[in-house]
C-alpha cells in the first residue's frame, strides 16, 4: 500500500522562514494514520517512524532526514524533548512517540547522548510508561526532580510570570521540542504544545487563573523557552476532547494523528481545530460556546509568538512502507 | 514499556554511545527528610461526577480533575478523593520571639515554636518567604512532625505557643487544626499568621481551637489584591470581621509598599474600617517593605511614610498602632492609652522593659487588651 495519500497543499519549498515555512508563511503538517494502531491496540513503531519522517519532511521541505533535521537543529546541539506525562498512562505523550522522535533526531545526526526526554518528575514519567534512564551513553529519560537536575536558583521574572525554570531546559539542552499531548482543559480550554512548558516551571499551579491567559504565552515568551524552542509536535493519537485534562474514556478518541509545526501558535491552533472536530462529532458545543476557548493563543499571537493563519497540510500515512 | 525496551528502540534507531549531558542521579524513593508527600484526606471539599472535586477551603473554589492540584500546590485530587500532601510535613521549624510574628499583645517576651509547610493560596509579588510558600512540597526539604510531636516539641522547647506562620497555614489546615488541638491539651496556645483568604466555614472551625490570629491585610483595594496578591480583598475583610467577632485575639499587619498601597486616603479608609469593625483596641502594625521576590524594583518604605500611616490610623481612633521592620523605632513599644506612658518597651524583637501588671498599666491602671498570661 502506498504510504502517501490524501496529501494536499504540499510544495517542496526551498526557501524556509523562521517557522520552517514556505515563502514566509508558517506551516502546520497533520499526519494521520489509522494503521498506527495494531490489532492488539498498541502502537506500530514502524508506522510511527514513517509518520515522523513524512511529517518532518513535509514541514521542512526536505526529503532526507539529515537535511530535515539540519533545518531544525544546529550541529552539535543537545536536544530536549519535553513530554507531558501528568495524565498517567492513559492520556500522556506516549513513550513510543517520544522514542520515534528521538530516533528521528538521532537519524539526522544528533548523538543519542545529546537527546534528553524529560518532564517535571521521574515519577510522572514512570507512571506514563517511560523507562527512566540516567546513564551517559544513550538517550536519557528523567524528570527535573532527579538529583543533579532541579530548578534554577534564580527566578526568571518575565512580564506577569515569576518562576524557576528546570535546569534541564536552561542548562542541559540547547534546543527544545515540545512533544505535547492534545487535551481539552477545563480552565485553559486546550492543552497542547505551548502549555506543555508549564511543566518546565516550578509553580504552574499559580498560572491557571483567567484561563491561563496570559500566562501560557508569557511562559513561552520567557527567554529559557523562547530561545530554545525549535519544534512543536502534538501527539494526537488519542485525544481527550472533553472534560480534560484528566482522562475520561468516554470523551477520548483515537484520532491517530501527529501535528508538526515550527510555529507554536499555529501548532496549537491546529490542535484546537482537531479538538473542535471531535467535539462536534460527539455532539458537544464548541469551547467558545462553553466560555473557555483558549484565549491565550490570541495573546500569544499578539505577542508575536506565532500565527493563527498558517498553511495547514494534511497527510495520511498507510500501513505499508 | 520498560527501560530496556526504550533503550533498545533508541539504539536500534542508530543512537550513538558516549558521554554528553551532565550526570544526574535519581532521588531515593524515601528519606528521613521525606520527599514523598503525605496522603491524608483533605477536609472541606465536595466530590463531583467523573472523579472531579471542588475544594471549599478557600474562596478560589478550585475545581479539579483526577491528578490535578489546587492553586496552593499542596492539595491534590487522586482518583476523585482530595488529599493534603503536607500533613505532618513541616519544612520549617524555629523557636522565634513572639514579637517576630508579630504579636505584640500576646505573651510578650516569650518564644513561639514557629512552623510551616510548603504552599500558599495567593501569590504576592512581594512575598518574603516565597522559597517555601510558592513551591510544591516535593520541591523543599521537609521532615515528618506529627501534631503530637509538634505540641510536645513546644513544651520541651519552653514555648508557651505554637505559631503557624512563614507560608500560608490555611493550606495546611488539617495539620494546623490537629496540632492546635494537641497543643491545647498540653496548655500550649496556637497562633495563626495568615493572609486571611479562607472560607467562613473552615475559619469558624479553626477559631474553635486557636487563640490568636494575625491577619496580613495586604492592601485596601480589590485592584491591589488582583494585581499584586492574586487574590481578593473581600474575603479577607470577612475573615477580619469574623475573628474580631470571636473570642480569638486579633492583630493586623499592613505592609506598606511605596507607591502601591500607601495612598493616604486608602490608609485612612482602612483604619476607619478596622476601627468600626474590630474596635479601637485591635493592634495594627504598619510594616516596612523591603525589595523581595518579584518586586525588587521598589525601594524600602521610607520611615516617614510609616510614621504618616501610623498618625493616620491613630487619628481614626485606633489605640495601638505600631511600626514594624524598623528596629529601634519608638513605635515598636506599647503606650498606655490612658496615661501615655510606655507600658512595654521593645527593641527589635526583644522586650526591654515591661510595666504591665496583670494586664493593666502599672502607672495608671488602665486595662491593656491582649493575652498576657
Amino acid at each position: 500500500m502506498a504510504s502517501a495519500g490524501g496529501r494536499r497543499g504540499f510544495d517542496r519549498a526551498r526557501q524556509k522562514g523562521h517557522h520552517g515555512s514556505a515563502m514566509g508563511r508558517p506551516r502546520v503538517v497533520v499526519v494521520k494514520s489509522s494503521a498506527v494502531w495494531t490489532p492488539a491496540g498498541t502502537l506500530d513503531p514502524a508506522v510511527l517512524a514513517r509518520m515522523f519522517a513524512r511529517g518532518l519532511a513535509d514541514l521542512t521541505g526536505e526529503r532526507d532526514s539529515a537535511q530535515a533535521a539540519a533545518a531544525i537543529f544546529r550541529p552539535g546541539e543537545r536536544v530536549g524533548i519535553k513530554v507531558n506525562t501528568i495524565g498517567g498512562r492513559a492520556i500522556s505523550t506516549r513513550p513510543e512517540v517520544a522514542r520515534a522522535l528521538a530516533a528521528w533526531i538521532a537519524g539526522g545526526g544528533t548523538a543519542g547522548r545529546d537527546i534528553l526526554v524529560w518532564d517535571r518528575t521521574s515519577r510522572e514519567l514512570r507512571d506514563a510508561g517511560y523507562a527512566i534512564s540516567t546513564g551517559r551513553s544513550d538517550v536519557r529519560v528523567f524528570g527535573t526532580d532527579a538529583g543533579g537536575a532541579g530548578y534554577e536558583n534564580s527566578l526568571t521574572d518575565h512580564l506577569d510570570v515569576g518562576s524557576l525554570f528546570s535546569r534541564i531546559l536552561t542548562e542541559f539542552v540547547d534546543a527544545s521540542v515540545s512533544l505535547a499531548i492534545l487535551k481539552d482543559h477545563g480552565l485553559a480550554g486546550l492543552t497542547a504544545g505551548m502549555k506543555n512548558y508549564f511543566g518546565a516551571i516550578h509553580n504552574p499551579n499559580k498560572y491557571h487563573d483567567d484561563g491561563c491567559d496570559p500566562f501560557v504565552a508569557q511562559v513561552f515568551d520567557a527567554p529559557p523557552v523562547k530561545s530554545r524552542h525549535r519544534l512543536t509536535v502534538v501527539d494526537a493519537l488519542t485525544v481527550q476532547f472533553h472534560r480534560g485534562p484528566s482522562y475520561h474514556a468516554r470523551w477520548a478518541a483515537k484520532f491517530g494523528g501527529l501535528i508538526f509545526s515550527r510555529d507554536p501558535v499555529a501548532a496549537d491552533h491546529a490542535g484546537w481545530a482537531v479538538l473542535e472536530r471531535l467535539r462536534r462529532d460527539a455532539g458537544l458545543p464548541t469551547l467558545e460556546a462553553e466560555g473557555r476557548e483558549p484565549s491565550y493563543l490570541r495573546t500569544a499571537e499578539r505577542m508575536g509568538l506565532g500565527t493563527s493563519a498558517a498553511e495547514v497540510v494534511e497527510t495520511v500515512v498507510g500501513a505499508g512502507p | 514499556m520498560n527501560r530496556r525496551s526504550f533503550l533498545r528502540g533508541a539504539a536500534g534507531a542508530g543512537l550513538a554511545l558516549g558521554a554528553g549531558l551532565p550526570a544526574v542521579r535519581l532521588r531515593p524513593a524515601a528519606s528521613p527528610a521525606g520527599p514523598s508527600p503525605s496522603q491524608v484526606e483533605a477536609r472541606y471539599y465536595v466530590k463531583l461526577p467523573d472523579r472531579e472535586i471542588e475544594c471549599r477551603l478557600c474562596p478560589r473554589s478550585c475545581r479539579l480533575g483526577d491528578k490535578e492540584r489546587g492553586y496552593c500546590g499542596v492539595r491534590e485530587n487522586q482518583g476523585g478523593a482530595y488529599y493534603t500532601l503536607v500533613y505532618g510535613k513541616a519544612c520549617t521549624l524555629n523557636v522565634d520571639p513572639i514579637e517576630k510574628k508579630p504579636f505584640f499583645h500576646v505573651l510578650p517576651g516569650t518564644t513561639a515554636l514557629s512552623m510551616a509547610t510548603a504552599g500558599c493560596n495567593v501569590n504576592c509579588k512581594f512575598c518574603q518567604n516565597w522559597e517555601i510558600s510558592q513551591v510544591r512540597p516535593e520541591q523543599v526539604d521537609h521532615f515528618h512532625l506529627s501534631p503530637e510531636a509538634a505540641a510536645a516539641k513546644a513544651v520541651s522547647s519552653g514555648c508557651p505557643s505554637i505559631a503557624y506562620t512563614y507560608s500560608e497555614p490555611i493550606v495546611f489546615f488539617e495539620y494546623m487544626y490537629d496540632t492546635a488541638r494537641q497543643a491545647r491539651s498540653r496548655g500550649v496556645r496556637s497562633l495563626v499568621v495568615t493572609g486571611g483568604y479562607v472560607n467562613p466555614g473552615p475559619l469558624a472551625d479553626l477559631l474553635g481551637v486557636v487563640d490568636a490570629v494575625k491577619v496580613d491585610l495586604k492592601g485596601f483595594s480589590e485592584g491591589f489584591y488582583k494585581a499584586y496578591v492574586r487574590g481578593a480583598l473581600g474575603p479577607v475583610l470577612e475573615t477580619v470581621r469574623a475573628v474580631a467577632a470571636s473570642k480569638v485575639w486579633l492583630e493586623v499587619v499592613y505592609l506598606v509598599i511605596p507607591t502601591l498601597n500607601d495612598r493616604p486616603e486608602d490608609l485612612r479608609a482602612m483604619a476607619r474600617w478596622l476601627h468600626d469593625t474590630a474596635g479601637p483596641d485591635v493592634p495594627v502594625h504598619f510594616s516596612r517593605f523591603h525589595p523581595m521576590y518579584l518586586m525588587k524594583n521598589l525601594p524600602p518604605t521610607p520611615v516617614s511614610t510609616l510614621e504618616a500611616a501610623r498618625e493616620t490610623a491613630l487619628a481614626q481612633g485606633l489605640r495601638f498602632v505600631y511600626i514594624g521592620n524598623v528596629p529601634g523605632h519608638e513605635a515598636e513599644s506599647t503606650v498606655c492609652p490612658g496615661c501615655r506612658q510606655t507600658v512595654i518597651r521593645r527593641l527589635g524583637y526583644a522586650v526591654d522593659t515591661s510595666r504591665l501588671k496583670k494586664g493593666q498599666c502599672a502607672s495608671c491602671g488602665t486595662a491593656i487588651p491582649g493575652i498576657w498570661a
